[in-house]
């Protein structure tokens, strides 16, 4: 008997360790998914500051007075195109480091005095941004913000020009998809 | 020599031909377009390019929104007399930015288009206020609130009230006679407003108006309304 309860009692052992096991993956996985989602986020009283939202609609308009390019959009129905409502953070993420980067930097002696207030701003919805991360692929995210680069790089200092113009597509689109 | 002269003339002929034709062709173009938005109606008005071409001269308007390629006709308005055109159902959606434009013919000739800023009805409206009534129940006011007439909504509004969706907000102010003095009473989405803990024998009056909280902008302020504490 006690030769025959041995190998029962191990196999249990063995089905008890093994769920344990499973069961430990689990929630580590969820453990590991859940504060990536909420570090895409951003709190709703950045948009809740008249003045610093007047000077992005501000800058947005007289910059929009020097695009005569009225085909092309950067921030639109395609740039969301196949990304999911939970991932648009993330890709504006994306959006607003590059314009950080890429325009509002070169053009910073530019549009002032919005420039200064709009771009100290907008750093700060990005530092609050860095944590954010999505698990898995992002390479239809990816792509979209790729398309937006390389139209502004197209059109050289229009392009820049055109991205500031819709910097208040930037903020709108900031609001709606991190808070 | 002379064909050197007649060249010159020629090129004489040519250039000053070129700048009588270029002035005339600029000044048929409709000069100030640009949409006037009160409440969310967006209609785009315009003036005659030459005030000598108004007689007679008609008008014809397209509308984009931005991004788009193709601008559209506006039917409407397409060959009107008139010196403006109303855009509010082609620019239904407050936080999307439109582009109009609009071309005038006049003696068989007609003007090149001439386009609007851009335009993004949310930024640009300007708000009536709210109308407001009031009723009294014992020491309490009842303040009933009625938005300025707004456009109904496309689709993807319609589950969320006029107000959310507008991101309009009501501030109600109530003004005690007897201390001259004016509070704010409310502000919010709410279209009912109770206001309790009033003073009798003492008259009050309410105002309101239509607040924009993201960019901090007020309509003009509704009629007072009063009343009689007993």
């Amino acid at each position: 008997m006690a030769i025959l309860q041995k190998p029962m009692s191990f196999s249990l052992m063995g089905i008890l360790a093994a769920s344990c096991l499973l069961l430990i993956a689990l929630w580590a996985q969820e453990a590991d998914a859940l504060p990536i989602n909420s570090q895409c986020k951003l709190e709703v009283s950045n948009f809740q500051q008249p003045y610093i939202v007047n000077r992005t609609f501000m800058l947005a308009q007289e910059a929009s007075l020097a695009d005569n390019n009225t085909d092309v959009r950067l921030i639109g129905e395609e740039l969301f195109r196949g990304v999911n409502v939970k991932d648009q953070c993330y890709l504006m993420k994306q959006v607003l480091n590059f314009t950080l980067e890429d325009v509002l930097l070169p053009q910073s002696d530019r549009f002032q005095p919005y420039m200064q207030e709009v771009v100290s701003f907008l750093t700060k919805l990005s530092n609050q941004l860095s944590p954010c991360h999505i698990s898995g692929n992002d390479q239809h995210i990816q792509k979209n913000v790729r398309e937006l680069k390389e139209t502004v790089k197209q059109l050289g200092e229009s392009g820049e020009i055109k991205a500031i113009g819709e910097l208040d597509l930037l903020f709108m689109s900031l609001r709606k998809a991190c808070i | 020599m002379m064909p050197k002269h007649c060249f010159l003339g020629l090129l004489i002929v040519f250039l000053t031909g070129a700048t009588e034709t270029q002035p005339a062709h600029v000044s048929l173009k409709p000069q100030k377009v640009q949409f006037q938005s009160r409440n969310f109606h967006n209609v785009l008005h315009w003036q005659p390019g030459s005030p000598l071409a108004s007689n007679g001269s008609i008008y014809f308007v397209q509308y984009k929104m931005y991004g788009q390629r193709q601008w559209k006709d506006k039917t409407d308005c397409w060959g009107t007399t008139v010196l403006f055109c109303d855009l509010t159902n082609e620019t239904l959606d407050p936080y999307e930015p439109y582009y109009g434009r609009v071309m005038m013919a006049w003696a068989g000739s007609h003007s090149a288009w001439t386009r609007t800023t851009r335009f993004t009805p949310w930024w640009e409206t300007k708000l009536d206020p709210p109308a407001v009534t009031i009723t009294r129940v014992n020491a309490s006011l009842r303040v009933f609130l009625r938005p300025p007439e707004l456009p109904n909504r496309n689709q993807t509004g319609k589950n969320t009230s006029m107000e959310n969706y507008y991101n309009l907000v009501y501030r109600v102010f109530i003004i005690n006679n007897s201390l001259e003095k004016e509070q704010k009473a409310y502000e919010g989405t709410q279209r009912a407003v109770e206001m309790e803990g009033l003073t009798p024998h003492s008259s009050y009056c309410v105002v309101a108006e239509m607040y924009q909280p993201m960019f901090d902008r007020r309509s003009p302020r509704s009629k007072e309304r009063c009343v009689q504490i007993p």
